[in-house]
């Protein structure tokens, strides 16, 4: 129940005291002005975060200056623009000017002729004219701007077409990795930070409850176990790229049997490497076990033992009293933590980079023991590029991650919710 | 004696595959260059040393030793990892090889050239070391401790721009020997450099310690100016208003902030943002393609990558895919944002490839 | 008043005439005593973990120190870090360390708890089952990106407030900022779990005696979640003191001894991610280096976290 209740002083049988009149009109107003205080604070802090969101999405959609490299018209027939090209003519025309070992490729992910007009007039356009953005814009600068653009870039690039365009489109996301920020995408990336997170959660998650459900039903208040709760509290200030390093000395090269799948019959002995999507996962459960283990202790702590006396007082063992009464009272605690944790794992570049995840991968993860990448180090790899335009796409992947981590969270926090009530 | 008979086999069989592929042009030419899965039945003529008579083929350019390189007939892992000056090149190549039809799994790990060596020459994980600087003694020792020998290739050239900002009307040429005292203790404003410029304080920006460009800059700049083991670092460490960050992008931004900044930063983070900033030329040159290539340009510094003639025999596509680099890297090299690497550094990369695999000629 | 039913847990059954006597003894049953034991080895993880930190950095640290160009005397109080030219005082990367946190720690603390008091005391349960989740994506955000936002949004701010020539291009002021931003979600979160978590019980006796919202709030509410909301600055300041990316971008990756907010510097785990993903080699005096500073950061974690520890034990309450 939140409703404020009303000061009933027009009740009182007393006669009104001046005193008490004016204490009660200060504190009121002191209230008042406290509670805008609050509300700006919480005002403030969407305000950061849309002013952060919207300025990753206007990198998203822009002007850009795209050059050819060969220009269409050289390529095509006379007379013929490249939306009326058929594919048996592509095809004719990509034998010639491609060369045969990607002829070849390509013939073999798809025979050209059996392709629709429009992935034929695309491979005309990226195999042989090869378009090359050499400025980008973002969508302010391209709203507000636009005949400053305009000019700029018939002075700078006057072979450039200016074309609006959209970074964020499903062939991005479904593309694998290249070096062309037109044609690169991000699927593998995906795929990478998808199992992890996958592994991170089931091993995370039961050892950090369990942890926080030992520490504060189970242990006494011995040596050994204020060691493990200072020890706790310690782990959450280290550095991720300790744990990096760590992972990398244990997960990686003791533990390489396990990681690289040889123990299981999954790789090779001879070949096989720790530097795998388990090993990876294990390294960021490690990461953030202390986190789940500090919000989940602080839930389990703040059930009444009202609650906990009851149930004993009705016969129920220990476990069956946390299992029953305690733990679903401290959920949302508990999954405050684990958001927060997730959160933080799905973004984390330095430890993964220590543990090996490659930056440049030419296929898409099969199992967990396989070799990744992830995208936050694809992001951090586009904005260190030159080029406009991977700045473009990596603002349009950073998009694609807070997404997928709405959703991965969106469970956790509709459990919350659920579970979120009041207590006597 | 096995192996050494496979590899006279399999380098008979790439000489008859050339000899072939020279007559015609576009002929289906797969040479496949693994030793290992050189059919045997194709021996021609007795285990021979391939210490071979030249062929017909007289070596005109530097990629003509080089086996023609199919990429859908080299089959196997390729593990490679160093610096991230290197990475863009190497992605263009490896996209390359993938999009010519290479079936097998590429890595490339951009965890700097220090990180790339630990894992060569260190804990043996990796194939191919990318590098933006030449191997060091230490590394070269710890290779050897795992039995490794490693083959350097250049393969690019990373020119060094000295930017300012556009709106700096004062500076257009520097000398070597003025852009070390920009970047020392020694002046603060830069009318004490050049009296007619204005007495306003340098502000200077420079990649930080860990970077390869800095040991490059303080090498080839701050060293020949300031006698003595370590002034050269030690001028530029302690100069005032010097600004140091790891990221390029980022030190653009700084030039871009005042008329009075300096900085230094590979090329091509100046050619993407010739709308802020400007090059300086450094004793009357400009970085240009020519002046990279040729060595007028005094900041130009190497691009590597290294290898181990027995990862080469080991793992043949290893071998292939170097192959295949130093053949097709001055396609995609001016994307990249690079220069080529010059006739003569590519010839001996190309030589120390057929030194270390023996199968070319 | 208990919502759920106790499940079947009772060893013999009670119905009519069908009595037999219940054996009150306290017999702790095997899977009691197996789910114990689990749950001890969860606890006992974080120690493992702690062994092999302290074991692997302490190796390496104790191989820096032993190196003739280094002594521990130069390594706590010299105020230059520069091993290229054997200069090995932790001092700079310590205070830059200690700023960030701090000007991190004045912008979350504040915001953070306002928040968390608005969400929990006065918003309804709507707007906070919205809230709070649109908050804590703030978490999710790669802290590359917090970094470029600081670079090219706050110091600009920053520089046209205070003027260009007090503020230069790379701050730690502006670093501190965004990773204040970044904690928000953190502080206010677990501070809202906290507070709500107080039985309602205590608000409503408040309420009963005539006080007001605000004094409800702050005077009751508040210090009996101490427990709860310190956890969450301790976590707070601990992300803050081990956060590297933001401070690598925004602040510089120059080491630099100052106390002025306005100026670049570089924090002890910024130093260490930018040197190990550089092009230094790994056998070099730079490189072991940053075992040290890393297990110097560790130590100086446990002690601050000692401290606070030492605090919260004398003024946590237990109510009910």
């Amino acid at each position: 129940m939140n409703g404020t209740p009303t000061i009933p002083d027009q009740n009182l049988e007393e006669p009104a005291n001046p005193q008490f009149e004016t204490n009660v009109k200060n504190r009121n107003r002191k209230g008042a002005t406290w509670r805008y205080i609050f509300l700006l604070s919480t005002v403030v802090g969407i305000i950061a975060l849309s002013v952060l969101v919207l300025t990753i999405i206007d990198d998203t959609y822009g002007l850009a200056a795209i050059e050819y490299k060969v220009p269409l018209s050289e390529i095509l027939p006379p007379g013929k623009t490249i939306d009326e090209i058929t594919c048996q003519e592509a095809d004719v025309i990509l034998q010639e000017n491609v060369s045969k070992n990607r002829y070849r490729t390509l013939q073999n992910e798809q025979p050209i002729t059996e392709r629709t007009q429009e992935e034929c007039a695309n491979l005309i356009v990226y195999e042989i004219a090869k378009p090359v953005a050499r400025a980008t814009w973002s969508l302010s600068a391209s709203l507000l701007n636009s005949e400053e653009i305009q000019a700029y870039t018939t002075e700078k690039y006057p072979e450039a077409e200016l074309v609006f365009k959209k970074w964020l489109t499903k062939e991005f996301i479904t593309s694998p990795q290249s070096d062309d920020p037109l044609t690169a995408g991000i699927i593998t990336a995906i795929l990478g930070s998808l199992w992890i997170i996958v592994i991170v959660i089931i091993v995370a998650f039961p050892i950090g409850v369990g942890a926080a459900i030992y520490l504060e039903e189970y242990a006494n208040d011995n040596m050994i176990n204020r060691v493990i709760r200072t020890n706790i509290n310690n782990l959450a200030g280290v550095p991720s790229i300790i744990y990096g390093m760590l992972g990398l000395a244990f997960f990686v090269r003791v533990l390489e049997p396990v990681t690289s799948g040889a123990i299981f019959g999954f790789s090779d002995p001879g070949t096989a490497n720790g530097r795998t999507i388990l090993a990876a996962g294990l390294t960021l459960a490690l990461l953030i076990v202390p986190v789940i283990i500090i919000n989940g202790q602080e839930a389990i702590r703040a059930v009444p033992a009202s609650l906990r006396q009851a149930s004993y007082g009705l016969g129920a063992t220990q476990w069956q009293t946390i299992w029953h009464h305690v733990l679903p009272n401290a959920i949302p605690g508990i999954l405050t933590g684990t958001i927060l944790s997730v959160a933080r794992a799905f973004g984390e570049t330095a430890p993964l980079v220590v543990i090996g995840a490659a930056t440049y991968i030419t296929f898409n993860p099969e199992s967990v023991f396989s070799k990744f990448t992830t995208l936050p180090i694809q992001i951090y790899q586009w904005t260190a590029r030159p080029q406009d335009a991977f700045g473009n796409i990596a603002a349009s992947a950073i998009i694609v991650l807070l997404v997928l981590l709405v959703a991965l969270n969106a469970t956790a926090i509709y459990l919350r919710n659920r579970y979120s009530r009041r207590l006597v | 004696m096995n192996r050494k008979l496979l590899i006279a086999i399999s380098a008979l069989l790439l000489i008859t595959t050339l000899l072939a592929a020279c007559g015609g042009q576009a002929t289906e030419a797969p040479a496949p260059a693994e030793p290992t899965a050189a059919p045997v039945e194709e021996a021609t003529s007795p285990a021979e040393e391939p210490a071979a008579e030249p062929t017909a083929e007289m070596p005109m350019e530097s990629g003509s030793m080089l086996p023609e390189i199919d990429p859908a007939t080299v089959t196997g892992d390729i593990v490679t990892a160093g610096s991230s000056t290197v990475f863009p090149l190497s992605e263009a190549v490896a996209n390359l090889f993938k999009e010519e039809g290479y079936p097998g799994n590429l890595t490339i790990d951009s965890v700097g050239t220090g990180g790339g060596f630990e894992r060569f020459c260190k804990a043996g994980e990796t194939d191919i070391a990318n590098a933006s600087r030449a191997i060091k003694e230490e590394e070269t020792a710890n290779c050897a401790a795992i039995d490794r020998t490693p083959v350097e290739f250049r393969i690019g050239t990373d020119a060094l721009a000295v930017v300012v900002n556009q709106d700096n009307d004062f500076l257009a040429d520097i000398t070597s020997a003025e852009l070390a005292k920009a970047f020392s203790s020694e002046v603060t404003q830069w009318s004490e450099i050049r009296p007619e410029w204005p007495a306003e304080n340098i502000l200077r920006f420079s990649p930080g310690t860990d970077s390869g460009t800095f040991d490059y800059f303080v090498e080839a700049v701050m060293d020949s100016a300031y006698e003595g083991d370590g002034e050269g670092e030690k001028q530029i460490l302690s100069a005032a208003n010097i600004q140091f960050s790891e990221d390029d992008n980022v030190l653009v931004q700084g030039v871009a902030g005042s008329p009075y900044a300096i900085g230094y930063f590979g090329y091509a983070y100046l050619s993407e943002n010739e709308d802020v900033i400007k090059p300086v030329s450094v004793d009357g040159i400009v970085p240009t393609e020519e002046t990279a290539e040729n060595g007028e340009y005094p900041l130009a510094r190497p691009l590597f990558i290294y290898s181990d003639a027995g990862v080469l025999s080991a793992k043949p596509q290893v071998a292939s895919f170097i192959a295949f680099y130093l053949s097709r890297v001055n396609e995609v090299i001016q994307d990249a944002g690079y220069f080529p690497a010059s006739e003569a550094a590519l010839n001996e990369a190309t030589q120390n490839w057929c030194a270390a695999t023996g199968l070319c000629q | 008043m208990a919502q759920r039913q106790l499940t079947n847990s009772f060893p013999i059954e009670i119905g009519e005439g069908n009595r037999k006597v219940l054996d009150l003894r306290k017999r702790t049953k095997l899977h009691e005593r197996i789910i114990q034991g689990l749950l001890f080895i969860c606890g006992a993880i974080s120690i493992f973990t702690t062994i092999g930190i302290v074991v692997y950095l302490g190796e390496e640290a104790l191989r820096f120190f032993t190196l003739p160009e280094v002594t521990l005397l130069e390594f706590f109080t010299g105020t230059v870090w520069q091993p290229q030219i054997d200069e090995f005082g932790i001092l700079p990367l310590l205070t830059a360390t200690l700023m960030t946190t701090m000007i991190a720690m004045l912008v979350a603390i504040p915001l953070g708890m306002f928040v968390a008091i608005y969400l929990s005391e006065y918003a309804s349960p709507k707007v906070r089952s919205t809230i709070k989740p649109t908050l804590e994506i703030l978490a999710g955000i790669p802290t590359v990106v917090l970094g470029y936002f600081a670079l090219t949004w706050v110091t600009p701010i920053l520089r046209g407030v205070f003027g260009e020539n007090t503020v230069q291009i790379y701050n730690t002021a502006s670093a501190g900022l965004v990773m204040g931003i970044l904690i928000l979600p953190l502080i206010s979160s677990m501070v809202e779990d906290a507070l709500s978590a107080v039985p309602i019980s205590l608000r409503e006796g408040a309420y009963g005696l005539g006080a007001t919202k605000f004094e409800v709030a702050t005077q009751i509410v508040v210090p009996a979640a101490l427990s709860g909301i310190t956890a969450a600055l301790i976590l707070g300041m601990s992300r803050a003191f081990g956060e590297a990316m933001i401070v690598a971008i925004a602040a510089g990756a120059g080491p630099n001894f100052t106390l002025n907010p306005f100026e670049g510097a570089e924090t002890m785990t910024g130093h260490i991610v930018r040197i190990s993903g550089g092009d230094i080699s790994y056998e070099s005096v730079e490189y072991k280096s940053l075992f040290a500073i890393a297990l110097f950061l560790f130590l100086v974690t446990l002690f601050l976290n000692l401290i606070s520890q030492r605090i919260i034990a004398r003024y946590r309450e237990e109510y009910d």
